[in-house]
């Protein structure tokens, strides 16, 4: 996508929310936008962004056109690349190439909730654990990533990016059960969960 | 002891903890989180927030990193045994920009270690992807 719209002034800017560059090397084939690296979760604080792939629209005036979106509907991780589902690609295309934008300000204000103070503070226990693991006070970033986990229980910038930090399959049933949790409680979502239809 | 101060990144410093209260010297204080205490108050760059009277922020000779967040409206947490205090961002400036849609300056580094800031592809339209490998 970045390709096809190399003749304009679009960049796509990637952030990855993982504790360092390890598992990344499939995503980072062949792409020509920069790849940042945010190991204590900066952007999931400062954008209220509780899941990714999260996929946010800014104009050249630092305006926010798209709010938090859930960028695709599958787990294949080289399909993270082609950003979005055609839908989206469709609208993506339409907002470089002719300005047009998906939602009005008026549909955009509003559609990012502002994190709860759990929310908030799941952040700083989550950040707190993962400086423990690292410094090797394993129980003691447990007892923390416990309390993260128990904050914001549907957030998966928590509950899920502690998986491989605590020795657990991202990817194996703990996911699927969190995914069942998350459905459970209405899936709920920093931001606009389906993609948008024309 | 040193403590480990945890904002947008994590700095360790000379301090101690007292009665589950993270001290560190005045003069580490800037170190730990980017902020220093001047007469008229707990200042960063050109801004400054006044220390209310009641604000125990002082101890001796050294500063109450709990209480500097609060002065600054920030949420933390500690763990006293471990010597860690994580403070939450600008939670003020978050709601802002989720009012007014204005995104959120950061600066994170890219996968060579070098500091990016959103405002350097100023002037461009940009999609911001967070994703991840988990």
């Amino acid at each position: 996508m970045q390709d096809e719209l190399s003749d304009t002034d679009f960049t796509v800017i990637a952030v990855a929310i993982q504790e360092d560059a390890d598992g990344l090397e499939p995503f980072l084939e062949g792409i020509t936008f920069p790849v940042l690296l945010d190991r204590e979760h900066v952007l999931t604080e400062l954008y209220a962004i509780s899941n990714v792939p999260t996929v946010i629209w800014i104009d050249a005036d630092d305006t926010i056109v798209r709010p938090n979106s859930v960028a695709v509907s599958t787990d294949t991780f080289v399909d993270f690349t082609g950003v979005t589902c055609e839908q989206d690609l469709v609208a993506l295309r339409r907002w470089i190439r002719d300005g047009d934008v998906p939602l009005s300000p008026e549909q955009a204000h509003g559609v990012v909730a502002d994190l709860s103070d759990d929310e908030v503070d799941a952040r700083l226990e989550f950040r707190v654990a993962a400086h423990l693991r690292r410094v090797g006070r394993e129980s003691e970033a447990a007892a923390h990533f416990e309390r993260a986990a128990r904050l914001a229980p549907h957030d998966f910038t928590i509950r899920r990016a502690m998986m491989p930090l605590i020795g657990v399959d991202p990817f194996g049933e703990a996911f699927f059960e969190l995914w069942a949790e998350f459905q459970a409680a209405g899936s709920p979502y920093h931001g606009l969960g389906d993609p948008i239809r024309d | 002891m040193t403590v480990a101060v945890i904002t947008d990144g994590v700095e360790t410093v000379e301090g101690t903890v007292i009665d589950g209260r993270v001290l560190v010297a005045a003069g580490e204080l800037e170190t730990a989180t980017g902020w220093r205490l001047e007469p008229e108050g707990l200042c960063r760059g050109d801004v400054c927030v006044l220390v209310p009277d009641g604000a125990a922020v002082r101890v001796d000779d050294r500063v109450d990193l709990g209480a500097l967040a609060e002065v600054l409206g920030r949420r933390h947490v500690v763990d006293a045994e471990a010597g860690v205090i994580a403070w939450s961002l600008d939670g003020e400036a978050r709601r802002q920009a989720l009012d007014d849609l204005t995104a959120p300056s950061f600066t994170l580094p890219d996968l060579d270690g070098r500091l990016r800031s959103l405002e350097e592809w100023r002037g461009r339209r940009r999609m911001l992807f967070a994703f991840s490998s988990w």
